[in-house]
Formats: structure tokens, C-alpha cells, sequence
């Protein structure tokens, strides 16, 4: 505790520092008029300030404001010892900032009470400012950190701004950070898809939810991947990350290349609406599921919901923070609120219902995020279905032997490395069904020779599989040959499939797909997919053109 | 591996869950999915919502069951294909004997 004591008379600060002495008070200073002291406190920094009121050049009234000053927030308890008693001096005395006074001659146990409970309002002061100081810290070391989170956010969420002018959205954070995300992405197959969710709780910790979500939506977007599969996965990252406290409510939508074909997927969230020309809600998908991020694998059902729309139909979602907006009332809007405001206007648009919204609430600051989109049936043609498809002409060949032709089902594998490596996601099934139709034909009537018609029957089905499987087991020789060629520009997969077998005529196939046989259906599947098909060598190598 | 199966609450609808690849190497699980214990169903639905890839002998298995159940059940419907499945179903003129959707 340093103590400066500030008067001319050279007697009254000796009995002053003698008091102090006697008080336990050993880190004194003194001064002889006010502008010896000012200098002096700007240097010393004293706790507490005795001084006189009467000094020649700057006297205590004048001292006492800038000292005050010098202080800044942090409470310097100035005492004035004065000589008068007239109640306008003592007044005087408080009013030009002194904290308290005692009257000459002084009562030594009052005067020492009263430095100790000035001390203590100093130091308290002491300790509130220094909170202050760290707190100022952490605030502004969070705003920091929000902003490069937010920045990061940004980059993260954008949507594909070929999307934008097919679904119309608004996301209104509560806070800093939403716990709200409306995601969505062309699909290879010509629709789209998109996302409305709500982590539990806003901030950072929702933020950083966010980020694994955003980035497996868009990979699995890519590859043209069922809802089921993205609801899978997302739940089995959100369950590894996330805190068991924290989930993630969400609706998935799909819409296929059609526009009008939608698949639904709600753990969670408030219900999707479809609305039709009308402005009748003529669907509700409500939540099936649990919320993202709690159950285990196992446990977890990604069934979805398919509705056929019609082109005009609009498709309306929102998160929660929409239907539990109260009014000044306390009343909040709730589904039927929201639907009341649909069936008024039933062109409205995110706007509208924001600003509905916003009147509802009456400028109540909103407790939640806020998010709405509505997504109107429309024909998909501007979707581009291979915006990502590669520019590179790339061939490939495969010769596999009787010992591969045993061991490995090569047609998966091949087809997710040329989807994969040249991202023609949106064919993968097709290709598929093209190339395993030309293997199969040749592995089982080129090289085990075995007769269709067996296939006649129910029970023909299995004694051809189980003769298939025999004659592959014992078999010890034999070569199947795989080539497909991609073409760029054409985007054109020239796919030859030919083995070492003994050929067939080719003019036997059925031209047409009969419903009552049930064989005989691969060859005229394989027509009907590509653009051209032809036979050569006797029959035992078959040439088709692809075109995406 | 069989398939999944359920039942509806009054037994009379039988959904099978068809796994991401429906090809010949399904021929007996999904075989023994539709006749395993299905005395009482008068309905059959194909969930094919996993399925990506799926070949001509698939579609010959389908033809099958219709065949071997059609005195017993009245509704056969596949459901929830993706685009390129339902486009592969939709080539085999399926919707004359199917419902799909």
C-alpha cells in the first residue's frame, strides 16, 4: 500500500507519516504543493492520496480533479485533510473529486479507519479492472477466432450457383453462428439434391459439425449416391466427432433428373410440406428418424420417403426456429401458422415468409436460427450431368485368365475405378449392367458353354447356378478379353468383350424382350442401353457403342 | 447373407430389401426371401433403394417370383429404385407386370 501525503506544512506531514508509520504503513511518500505531487504520482503510483486543501502553486482543490484523471478506472481514494470545517469548503472538498476528508486536528483511530476502508475499495477496484482487462482478452481473442471460423464457414457452404435460381432459400442466424445449414448440390443423374439442418445449440460448436457434413454432402453428391447411403454416412461421422450431447436434425431431398420425383429422408425436423398449384398442402413428410449423430450404426434406418410431384408443385422446408417463433404474446406460430401464411399466398416466397416472420415476432429478437427454401417442380435440363466428367481420352484393357475368371468379379471393380477416375458417377449403373450383361455371356456360354434355357424354370434358375458354379470351379483353360475406350469430346464408351470360346451365331437373339421368358433378356437389355451393338469373330467378340 | 425382410402388422405384405448389387450371385437368398414362410401375404414389395447395380439374370428372378407367386399374391410393386435402376426396369417393359415407383 503506497501512500502519498501532499501539504506545505512540513509539521502536518510529519505527524501525517508518523501516523502512518505507527499504522504499519512503510511505503510513504510526500509532497509540498500540488504540482510536486502530480509529477510525483504520475511516477510512484500511490494507492491512496492524503492532501491539504490551502497550498501555494497548485492547492488541493485544483490537484484533486487531475489526479482523478491520472487514475483512470481504477479507484484512487483521495482524503482531504482540511483545516476548515465550514460545510461549503468540506462540500467543496468531495465535489472537485475528493473521496473523503477529516478535519485538522485529526482523530488519529478515524483517519486510520478510513485509509483501510479506502484501501479496500481500491483494491477491489483493482481487481474488477484487471478482470475486466482479461475478459476484454477472451472477447476479443473469440471474435477472432469466430471470424476465421466464419470465413472458413463461408468458403465451406457455398451452394452451386447453377442451383440458386432453382431453389429459393434464407438462413437467418440467432447468434454469430448458425446452427442452421441449408446445403445443396447437382446430382450426375441430372437432379439435385439438398439439405436443411440444425445442430443442437449455436456457436463454434455447431460450426465445427458443420464442416465434416457440408464436406461428405458434397463428395457423396458427386457420386450420385442414395439418400440411405448419405444418411449412413453422415450419422456414422457425426457419431465419431460430435459429443454425445450434440445431434444434428436434418431433412435430405432428393429430386431426380425429372424435377418432380422427390425422396425424403427426416430425422428430426420440423415436416417438409408439399404444396400444390392451389396452394393446398397436399404432403406432410414429417420426421421418421432420429436426428443425425445418436444412434449406432446398426441401429440406425436411413428408410426414405418417395412422392411423385407435378411440375408446379412447390416444396417448402424450414427448420424449427421458423414454427417456434413467438409473438409478443408468448404464442409461437407452429406448423399450422406457417401453413395458414402458405395457403394465403401461395406464391410466396422466402421473403415473404421472412418478413411474415419478422411482423409475427413483433421486433422480438429471435432465440433461434432461422431457415426457409422452397424448391418449385421444374423440368432439370440446366442441371449438367457431367460438369465434372473427365476431358481425357482414356483406354482401357483387361485380359483375364481361367485363373482370374475363377477367382475375381472383376465388372464392380472395373466400373467404380472408370466412374471413379474419370467421374462419370452418374452412368455407374448402366455401365454396369452393360458391361457385366457382355461378361457374363461370355464367361458362361463362351467359355463353360452352358445353355439358357436351362434358365426356363424357377428351379432351372438354381441348377444353372450351381452347374456354373461346378464347371468354373474344374475349369483350365480359357481367356476373356475386356476393352473400353472413352471418349471425351463424344462421351462415348466403346466397349469389346471377347473370349476364347467357340463363338455362336448371333442372329438367334431374341430381337425383342419377351415378359413371359425368363432368360434371354441380357442382349437386348445391352441393345437398348447402347447406341450400337455388333458381333464378330463366329460370334465370340461383341462390340458396343455407349453414348452418355 | 439372406436378405432383409418385413412383414406388415397384419402379415398380408411382405417388403424384401435387395442389397446394392442384384445380380446372379442373389439367385438363392432371394429365392429363399420370397418363399420362406409367406403363406399369409397377398402383397409383395421389392425395396430396391440400396441397389445400384443390377443385371438381366436379376430381372429373370423378379419374372420367377411373379410366376411362382401369382396365384397367391394380387399387388407386386418395386419401390424406391434410383434413376438408372428404374431406367434399366422401365427398358424391360417391368411396368406391365410391376408397380413401380
Amino acid at each position: 500500500m503506497r501512500i502519498l501525503v501532499v501539504d506545505d506544512d512540513t509539521l502536518n506531514r510529519f505527524l501525517l507519516l508518523h501516523l502512518l508509520e505507527q499504522q504499519g504503513y512503510l511505503d510513504c511518500y510526500e509532497a509540498e504543493n500540488g504540482f510536486e505531487a502530480l509529477s510525483l504520482a504520475s511516477r510512484i503510483k500511490p494507492d491512496l492520496i492524503l492532501l491539504d486543501t490551502v497550498m501555494p502553486v497548485m492547492d488541493g482543490y485544483a490537484l484533486a480533479p487531475k489526479l482523478k484523471q491520472m487514475a483512470g478506472d481504477i479507484y484512487l481514494p483521495l482524503i482531504f485533510i482540511c483545516a476548515v470545517d465550514d460545510d461549503a469548503s468540506l462540500a467543496r472538498c468531495l465535489e472537485v473529486g475528493g473521496d473523503d476528508f477529516v478535519t485538522k486536528p485529526f482523530d488519529k483511530t478515524l483517519l486510520a479507519a478510513k485509509i483501510r476502508a479506502h484501501a479496500r475499495t481500491r483494491l477491489l477496484s483493482k481487481r474488477a479492472t484487471e478482470q475486466n482487462r482479461q475478459l476484454s482478452f477472451y472477447r476479443n481473442a473469440v471474435e477472432r477466432e469466430h471470424k476465421i471460423v466464419e470465413h472458413i464457414f463461408v468458403n465451406a457452404l457455398t451452394v452451386d450457383p447453377e442451383l440458386r435460381n432453382i431453389i429459393d432459400f434464407v438462413l437467418k442466424p440467432a447468434g454469430d453462428f448458425n446452427g442452421d445449414m441449408f446445403l445443396t448440390h447437382a446430382s450426375p443423374t441430372g437432379g439435385l439434391y439438398f439439405l436443411i439442418g440444425d445442430f443442437t445449440g449455436h456457436g463454434l460448436a455447431s460450426a465445427i459439425g458443420a464442416l465434416p457434413v457440408a464436406k461428405a454432402f458434397q463428395t457423396m453428391s458427386n457420386k450420385g449416391l442414395s439418400l440411405m447411403e448419405m444418411a449412413e454416412t453422415i450419422n456414422a461421422t457425426l457419431l465419431q466427432l460430435l459429443p454425445d450431447e450434440m445431434f444434428f436434425a436434418a431433412i435430405l431431398v432428393e429430386i431426380n433428373h425429372s424435377g418432380k420425383q422427390i425422396d425424403v429422408w427426416n430425422g428430426g425436423m420440423p415436416n417438409l410440406l408439399l404444396q400444390n398449384k392451389d396452394g393446398q398442402i397436399i404432403k406432410r413428410f414429417c420426421s421418421k428418424h432420429m436426428a443425425l449423430g445418436i444412434l449406432e450404426t446398426k441401429e440406425f434406418e436411413a428408410d426414405v420417403e418417395r412422392f411423385e410431384a407435378e411440375y408446379g408443385d412447390r416444396l417448402i422446408g424450414f427448420s424449427d426456429g421458423v414454427v417456434e417463433v413467438e409473438n409478443a404474446q408468448g404464442k409461437m406460430l407452429n406448423d399450422s401458422g406457417i401453413e395458414q401464411w402458405l395457403q394465403q399466398d401461395p406464391l410466396c416466397d422466402v421473403a415473404v415468409l421472412l418478413s411474415n416472420l419478422e411482423t409475427y415476432a413483433g421486433g422480438i429478437e429471435r432465440k433461434d436460427d432461422v431457415t426457409l427454401v422452397i424448391y418449385t417442380c421444374q423440368t432439370l435440363t440446366q442441371v449438367d450431368r457431367f460438369a465434372h466428367a473427365s476431358q481425357l481420352p482414356v483406354k482401357v484393357v483387361l485380359e483375364l485368365d481361367h485363373q482370374l475368371l475363377k477367382s475375381c468379379d472383376p465388372i464392380i471393380e472395373l466400373v467404380n475405378m472408370l466412374t471413379s477416375q474419370l467421374s462419370l458417377y452418374g452412368v455407374h449403373s448402366q455401365v454396369y449392367t452393360v458391361l457385366n450383361e457382355l461378361y457374363i455371356n461370355a464367361v458362361d456360354h463362351g467359355i463353360l458353354e452352358l445353355n439358357s434355357e436351362l434358365k426356363k424354370t424357377e428351379e432351372g434358375f438354381l441348377e444353372y447356378f450351381n452347374l456354373r458354379q461346378q464347371k468354373l470351379a474344374t475349369l483350365d483353360s480359357g481367356k476373356v478379353c475386356i476393352s473400353i475406350q472413352y471418349q471425351a469430346l463424344q462421351r462415348l464408351l466403346s466397349i469389346e468383350v471377347s473370349d476364347s470360346g467357340k463363338g455362336f451365331d448371333p442372329t438367334i437373339l431374341a430381337k425383342t424382350l419377351d415378359l413371359e421368358k425368363s432368360y434371354g433378356r441380357g442382349l437386348p437389355l445391352v441393345k437398348e442401353l447402347c447406341r450400337s451393338m455388333t458381333h464378330s469373330h463366329n460370334g465370340s467378340t461383341v462390340s458396343v457403342e455407349f453414348k452418355m | 447373407m439372406s436378405l432383409d425382410r418385413e412383414f406388415s402388422t397384419d402379415g398380408k405384405e411382405l417388403t424384401i430389401f435387395v442389397e446394392q448389387k442384384f445380380d446372379f450371385s442373389k439367385v438363392q437368398d432371394f429365392r429363399f426371401a420370397y418363399t420362406d414362410s409367406v403363406d399369409g401375404i397377398d402383397s409383395i414389395v421389392i425395396n430396391l433403394q440400396k441397389t445400384e447395380y443390377m443385371d438381366s439374370s436379376a430381372l429373370g428372378m423378379l419374372l420367377n417370383m411373379h410366376r411362382t407367386l401369382g396365384e397367391q399374391v394380387s399387388s407386386f410393386k418395386i419401390e424406391k429404385c434410383r434413376p438408372q435402376v428404374l431406367k434399366i426396369l422401365l427398358i424391360a417393359c417391368f411396368d406391365k407386370k410391376f408397380q413401380i415407383s
